[in-house]
Parts: structure tokens; C-alpha cells; sequence
């Protein structure tokens, strides 16, 4: 996901498993040497990594295979700012050492999508909206968080902290007015494939208001505002 | 251990700052300093003070530098239609030992991080308009590195000289010269192979 040098050759290296959940890694000589790492490690890179266990949780990276290194990412600054903040969403909302394949599965294919060139808004949604649902965050979306009532074409508003959909007469002034569409299409797109990401479409106001209702459910459970967010916002 | 010696303690706290020394290196450093003479103590403590004094940066291209301006940026034989961006001052150096470039440089101390939040306005980016008002370009050579961070910047720039009508280079990048391919790593083989050239 990320690596930061360590003294004068090595680098310590953050990264995202199948199995063993976010790890961190320890390549010696990593920065001098390119013979045992290669461009292996650099970020948004899949690799099978080999490792020993050493000093405290740090795996000591022994040798890499380069599975994908997604160079598409690097020729569009959108996309590598996307990509950059998939994975930081990804170290601010999953602990260290936590297994979780579906998030894993859901990043990688994210990634591989962008790289392919796939269209910046609906990697974007598809990601927030599957990642907030694995992490076990998705609000209530088609009935009323308060008094259960089940929607009817009507309209509705949204309040992340007082859990998600508020029929009008729970809701008073809080949260804001959306669509029952926006509600609707999401939930459909939580029915498909997490590792799908062609051939969805979305309108200008799903988009619109379902990108207003992810960063709210998002800001209730991320730590810090994401670094990228400013750089993602900027291009 | 180190309580009882505070002036020792403080001077490997010191020196643990630097980059490349963990607290082991930085005592070892220490007890040679208490070792040494008092005149090359001294020697060092004054190399130090005076480097700092002294050494600034180029008003104008941004490299190290004892004067307003660096001994690049002084040189009427080097071309300024030509500009180099690089990221360090030692990038600067690495491509001045090349001798295989005569322009002028750009040095921007740092590079766009999208994880580190690092955006434009962090590196010396508005220098770089300033500067460009004044002096006609014909080639920008972009040289920032071959990392996340370094391509980031460099799309960032091609697009905005672009745009200003200015052309645009990358240094190529591939195998490394006298290299055998069998054992070049996958992503450099994939960058040499996508960034071929007719011969
Ligand atoms: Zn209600
Ligand atoms: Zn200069």
C-alpha cells in the first residue's frame, strides 16, 4: 500500500493481505538494491510476498513476486488520486492484523478497474459504498432508522448519525432531502458481486447524493479526514 | 545509564535526528566524539555553524547554494531555454555527473503525495510560474523520480506546460546499463518493453 525508508537502504513497507489482513513489512536493503525487491513493492503493486517472522509484528520480507504492478494507475493523476485514497480508507478503517479477504478482494479488483482506464465517479461509489457495507457501517437505506416504517414512493431525508433513512415525520429538520431512487439504486448495486465493477450506471443525481451520503457515513467513522481527500478533491 | 551523563544524553538525542542513525549509531558516534580531540570536536562543531550560516538556497532555481544565486544558475554558458525539474538537490547533482544535459534546473524539495496529503502548494511550485514570466522555456525535462510520488508530479507538470505551449520530456526509463534482462524485475522489464524506441 505504501512504504516509508528506514535509515540509510531499508524500508518498512504497509501491506494489505488476503489471509493475515494489513501487515507490516521489513525489506532490508530495499532502496539501494534493486536486485532482491525490484519495483515489487511499490504502491497499489500485487505481489506474493515470502517472509520470516522477526522482531515484534514486523515481517522480515525475504523475496516478491510481481503479480500486477497496475502501471495504468500512474499515467492519470484522477486515478492515482483515487487509488491513493482507496487505500488510505482502507489503513484508517481496518485494524492491523485483521483478516478480511472480501475487503481484500474488493480493493484489488478496484484497482485493477481504475488501471484498466474504468470511469473515476463509479469506481468511487462502488468502492466507498461496498467498503462501508463489509466493514459492517451500511445505514439503513429502504425503511425508516427510527420507526421501521418500509418506504413508499415518497419523499424521504438522511441522517447518517441518527442511523440512515428517516421518514419525514422522524426526520424534522435533520439530515438532508434525497431521493428514494439514490436509496433504491444502492441498495440494488449491494446485490451484485463485490468484485464487479463494469457495466454499472449511475444518474447525475444517484451520483450526486450518493456520494453526499457516503462522505457523511464515512466522517462518522473514520478517525481523521483522509489526507488524499483534499488531493482527490483537487483533481 | 545515560541519566547521570545529561550532556552525553543530549548529544546523542541530537544526533538521533539524523537520518540513517537509530539510538545505537548515535551512541557509537557519541562516545568517538568523547574520544576525539578537543580541536577536531571543535573543527566539527564550527563545520557545522558555518555550513548553516552560509549555505542557502538559489533565489532562483532552488539548489544549494553560498550566494543569491547557485554556480548553475550564474554559468552564461549553460542554456536557459532548457529546464530541468528535479525533485532533491541531489538529483540535481546525479544528473549534473552525468554531463549529458547543459540546461537550467528547477529544484522543487519535494513531490505531490497523495497519501501524505503533500499537494502543490507544498513544493516551490509558485517560484516555478514566477520564474517562468521572465524566462522563455522551449523543453522542460522532467526528472522527478520513478516512484508514486514522482510520476504524480510529473503528470501534474506535463499537463500544465502543455498548456502553456512549452514541450514536454520525461527521462526514459528501462534496464540499467550493463544489465543482463534475465535478471531485471518484472515492472522495470514491463516500463522498458511499453517505453520502447525505433531504432
Ligand atoms: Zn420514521
Ligand atoms: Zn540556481
Amino acid at each position: 500500500m505504501r512504504h516509508v525508508d528506514y535509515g540509510e537502504a531499508d524500508r518498512i513497507v504497509s501491506l494489505f493481505t488476503a489471509e493475515d489482513g494489513r501487515q507490516k513489512g521489513f525489506a532490508r536493503a530495499a532502496r539501494k538494491s534493486r536486485k532482491r525487491f525490484g519495483s515489487s513493492l511499490e504502491p497499489f503493486s500485487q505481489v506474493i510476498v515470502h517472509w520470516r517472522t522477526g522482531r515484534g509484528s514486523l515481517w522480515l520480507l525475504q523475496e516478491t513476486e510481481l503479480l500486477n504492478s497496475r502501471t495504468g494507475l500512474r499515467t492519470d493523476l484522477p486515478r492515482l488520486a483515487l487509488a491513493s485514497y482507496a487505500v488510505e480508507l482502507v489503513e484508517l478503517l481496518v485494524e492491523e492484523a485483521e483478516s478480511h479477504p472480501l475487503i481484500f478482494e474488493l480493493l484489488c479488483c478496484f484497482l485493477d478497474y481504475l488501471a484498466a482506464d474504468g470511469a473515476v465517479e463509479v469506481a468511487r461509489l462502488l468502492f466507498e459504498l461496498r467498503l462501508v457495507y463489509l466493514l459492517g457501517y451500511i445505514p439503513h437505506l429502504l425503511h425508516c432508522s427510527e420507526c421501521l416504517k418500509i418506504f413508499a414512493a415518497e419523499p424521504i431525508r438522511f441522517d447518517a448519525a441518527r442511523g440512515g433513512s428517516l421518514c419525514l415525520s422522524c426526520a424534522g429538520p435533520s439530515g438532508f432531502a434525497i431521493d428514494l431512487k439514490t436509496i433504491g439504486s444502492l441498495a440494488r448495486t449491494l446485490n451484485v458481486n463485490h468484485r464487479q465493477f463494469t457495466d454499472f450506471k449511475f444518474g447525475e443525481t444517484t451520483r450526486h447524493e450518493a456520494g453526499r451520503m457516503l462522505a457523511q457515513v464515512l466522517s462518522l467513522v473514520l478517525p481523521r479526514d483522509p489526507k488524499s481527500l483534499k488531493f482527490l478533491q483537487q483533481f | 545509564m545515560l541519566g547521570s551523563l545529561p550532556s552525553f544524553a543530549r548529544l546523542t538525542a541530537e544526533l538521533g535526528k539524523l537520518p540513517g542513525v537509530g539510538s545505537k549509531t548515535a551512541a557509537r558516534l557519541a562516545f568517538h566524539l568523547l574520544r576525539a580531540s578537543e580541536s577536531d570536536v571543535t573543527a566539527l562543531a564550527e563545520a557545522l555553524l558555518e555550513m548553516k550560516r552560509k549555505v542557502g538556497f538559489c533565489q532562483r532555481c532552488f539548489h544549494v547554494a553560498e550566494e543569491s544565486f547557485c554556480r548553475i544558475c550564474r554559468d552564461p554558458a549553460r542554456d536557459s531555454r532548457r529546464l530541468c525539474i528535479v525533485q532533491e538537490p541531489q538529483d540535481l547533482l546525479a544528473i549534473e555527473r552525468s554531463h549529458a544535459y547543459s540546461g537550467l534546473y528547477h529544484v522543487l524539495h519535494g513531490a505531490l503525495s497523495p497519501l501524505d496529503g503533500i499537494g502543490p502548494e507544498d513544493l516551490k511550485l509558485p517560484q516555478l510560474w514566477q520564474r517562468l514570466e521572465q524566462e522563455p522555456l522551449e523543453e522542460v525535462l522532467l526528472a522527478t523520480n520513478f516512484s508514486v510520488e514522482g510520476e504524480a508530479t510529473a503528470l501534474y507538470l506535463a499537463k500544465l506546460f502543455k498548456e502553456k505551449g512549452v514541450r514536454v520530456t520525461r527521462l526514459a526509463h528501462g534496464i540499467p546499463m550493463g544489465s543482463d534482462l534475465e535478471y531485471i524485475d518484472t515492472g522495470t522489464v514491463q516500463q522498458a518493453v511499453a517505453g520502447r524506441r525505433e531504432l
